[in-house]
Formats: structure tokens, C-alpha cells, sequence
């Protein structure tokens, strides 16, 4: 009795995501935020953030025919949106020869941001300083540690979402936060 | 490990701080990111935009640039290495026949000192002829001589 209703759960839930596709501008509108917010977070430029997410709105309207339905829009989505960053940030690796990006993004546009209600001017200044620590230690993590680091805090997803969103066993993901959180740390200890 | 009366370890308590610290600077980290996302203005979508045609496009120039500087690198120290060769081999190709010209030469010379040697020392096979026909024309002229005189 469960399982058929598990199974028509399913269905209703394939059909629902089904239909949210053939509404490919409201798709757009509504996915958009997040996939941009999980690219601007994992590449720290926000000219590539920008280009990706439409690069990967493109990815999804020319597959469309091809989705099942299986996973949610967002799983999907953002799984496409991960497989364009490990591509941008290899062919970033390749380009050894450009030192500076263009559009990235300034320690103070991320540190600048932080609210007010801290009790003292000094500690609102090590949050700032501890803040733009994290934001460049993400650079220097592996395109799947940042993909799960950033998915884990940014997004605040559970670690079994992450799993299904990056296709990984729930052991794997929490190695690569593990190992993600170990050396961001470690950077934060300069920063203190 | 050692515990204090008071049931505190400052060691586990500095690591809890610590965490609750890591914690807190994640969720300001977070909230950071998330509201720049939000600001950041939205891009209308359009299958085939420009954007991403010319992410496509530099995506392509960046190895056609690195096959242009391999290029221009690499033929400038083949030619150079090529002309480096062929004057090497014209070294030693003046050099060879340097030095067969001087193996002629002394070849020559040597000759010329065997030639001479032998003209020298070896005898004309004909000579003792020569000798005997000398010595004949000088008792013919002799007798001659005796004849007539009795004569």
C-alpha cells in the first residue's frame, strides 16, 4: 500500500517538474537566483557567475526533451550549473597565462556586507576580516569541495540533497566538507 | 587528559569556541554571498544569447592563442636549430675535405719519394747489356787498331 503511494507520489512529483519545464521563462525566473548564488560563491568572479548561469539555462532549454524527471528542476539545474564550474575552473587552471580576472569580485564586496548587530566596531572588523578570509579560501579548494562547501553553507542544503545533487555517496560528500572546512580553518587562522 | 574540579577542560572548551566561531563566520559568509546574489541585476534570458556565444568564442581563441605562441616559439628555435645544423655540417664537410686534400698531397709526396728512391737505387734492367756493347765497340776498335798498325 506504501509503495503505490510512493510510486504515485513519484509520478505526480515527475509530471509537476514536467510541467514547470514547459514554462522555460518562469524556469528562468525562478531558478535563476539560486544557480547564480551557487556560481558567484564557487568562482569569486562574477563575470564567469553570470555567463555560466545563462550557460546553463541554455544547457537545460536545448536537454529539456531529455529530462525525466527523476530528480527535482533544482537538483538538475544545479547539477548542470556544477559540471559548467569544474569545466570553467579547468580551463582556468589551462590559462595560466591570465593572471587577473576581469570581473572578480572585491574582498570588500563580500565583507562589506555584514549586518550591524554586532556589539562593538572591533569585532564587526574581525567578522568582516574572518569573512573575506573564507571568501578566499574558496578559491583554493577543489572544484567538488567547493561545490559541496558552497552548497552546504551557501545554499544550505542538507548533506543527503547534496549527495543527490552532485551524484555522490553521503560518505564522499562528507569527506570533501571535511577536508573543505579543514583548510578553511586553517586559512581563518591568519585572519584572527 | 586532566579534568578540573569544577567538571571544565579549557582544552575541550577552546575547541568549542573555536567551532562556535567557524560556525558563526559561515553564516555570516552565507548571508554575505546570498545578498549578492540578490543584487547582482538579472540578465534577460535568450537561447543563443551574445554572452555566452562569446564565453563559447574565447573559450576556442584561448588554445588557438597558446597553438600561435607555441608557434611563434617554436619555429623561430627549429629554424635556428636547422641553420645551426646545416653550418655545422658545412663545417665538417670543409673539414673532410681538408684533410683529404692534405692526405693527396702527402700521398703525392710520397709517392714522388718512393718513385725517386727506386729510380735511384734499382738498376736499369737493360744495362749490363749496354755494358757488354760498350766493352764489344771498344775490342773492335782495338783490333782494328792492331791490324793496322802491322799493316
Amino acid at each position: 500500500m506504501e509503495e503505490i503511494a510512493g510510486n504515485e507520489l513519484a509520478i505526480e512529483k515527475r509530471e509537476q517538474a514536467m510541467l514547470e519545464l514547459a514554462d522555460f521563462d518562469e524556469v528562468v525566473r525562478v531558478y535563476r537566483p539560486r544557480i547564480l548564488r551557487f556560481l558567484l560563491s564557487s568562482l569569486t568572479d562574477r563575470d564567469a557567475a553570470e555567463t555560466l548561469t545563462q550557460e546553463t539555462f541554455l544547457k537545460a532549454w536545448a536537454a529539456r526533451q531529455q529530462f525525466r524527471g527523476d530528480s527535482s528542476l533544482s537538483t538538475w539545474l544545479t547539477r548542470i550549473a556544477v559540471n559548467l564550474m569544474r569545466d570553467h575552473l579547468r580551463s582556468r587552471s589551462l590559462r595560466f597565462w591570465q593572471k587577473t580576472r576581469g570581473a572578480s569580485l572585491d574582498v570588500l564586496d563580500i565583507s562589506d556586507w555584514i549586518p550591524d548587530g554586532r556589539s562593538s566596531p572591533e569585532s564587526q572588523t574581525l567578522a568582516r576580516t574572518q569573512v573575506a578570509a573564507v571568501w578566499q579560501a574558496v578559491d583554493k579548494l577543489s572544484a567538488q569541495q567547493r561545490a559541496v562547501f558552497v552548497l552546504r553553507f551557501v545554499d544550505e542544503m542538507e548533506l543527503d540533497e547534496i549527495a543527490r545533487t552532485l551524484g555522490m555517496n553521503l560518505s564522499t560528500v562528507k569527506s570533501h566538507l571535511y577536508r573543505a572546512l579543514a583548510i578553511i580553518r586553517e586559512r581563518m587562522g591568519g585572519a584572527r | 587528559m586532566k579534568f578540573r574540579k569544577d567538571g571544565k577542560n579549557p582544552v575541550i572548551d577552546q575547541g568549542r569556541d573555536e567551532i562556535r566561531e567557524l560556525a558563526e563566520v559561515l553564516g555570516l559568509y552565507g548571508s554575505a554571498m546570498r545578498h549578492l546574489a540578490e543584487r547582482a541585476p538579472a540578465r534577460p534570458f535568450a537561447a543563443g544569447s551574445g554572452p555566452a556565444r562569446s564565453f563559447h568564442l574565447r573559450l576556442l581563441l584561448a588554445p588557438a592563442l597558446t597553438a600561435l605562441i607555441a608557434i611563434g616559439i617554436l619555429v623561430p628555435m627549429y629554424s635556428y636549430s636547422h641553420h645551426h645544423n646545416v653550418i655545422a655540417r658545412e663545417h665538417a664537410k670543409v673539414a673532410e675535405q681538408t684533410a683529404a686534400a692534405v692526405a693527396n698531397v702527402d700521398d703525392t709526396v710520397l709517392m714522388n719519394q718512393i718513385d725517386s728512391e727506386l729510380s735511384q737505387d734499382v738498376p736499369d734492367a737493360l744495362q749490363p747489356l749496354a755494358d757488354l756493347s760498350a766493352q764489344a765497340t771498344t775490342s773492335t776498335t782495338v783490333s782494328e787498331k792492331k791490324n793496322a798498325s802491322h799493316e
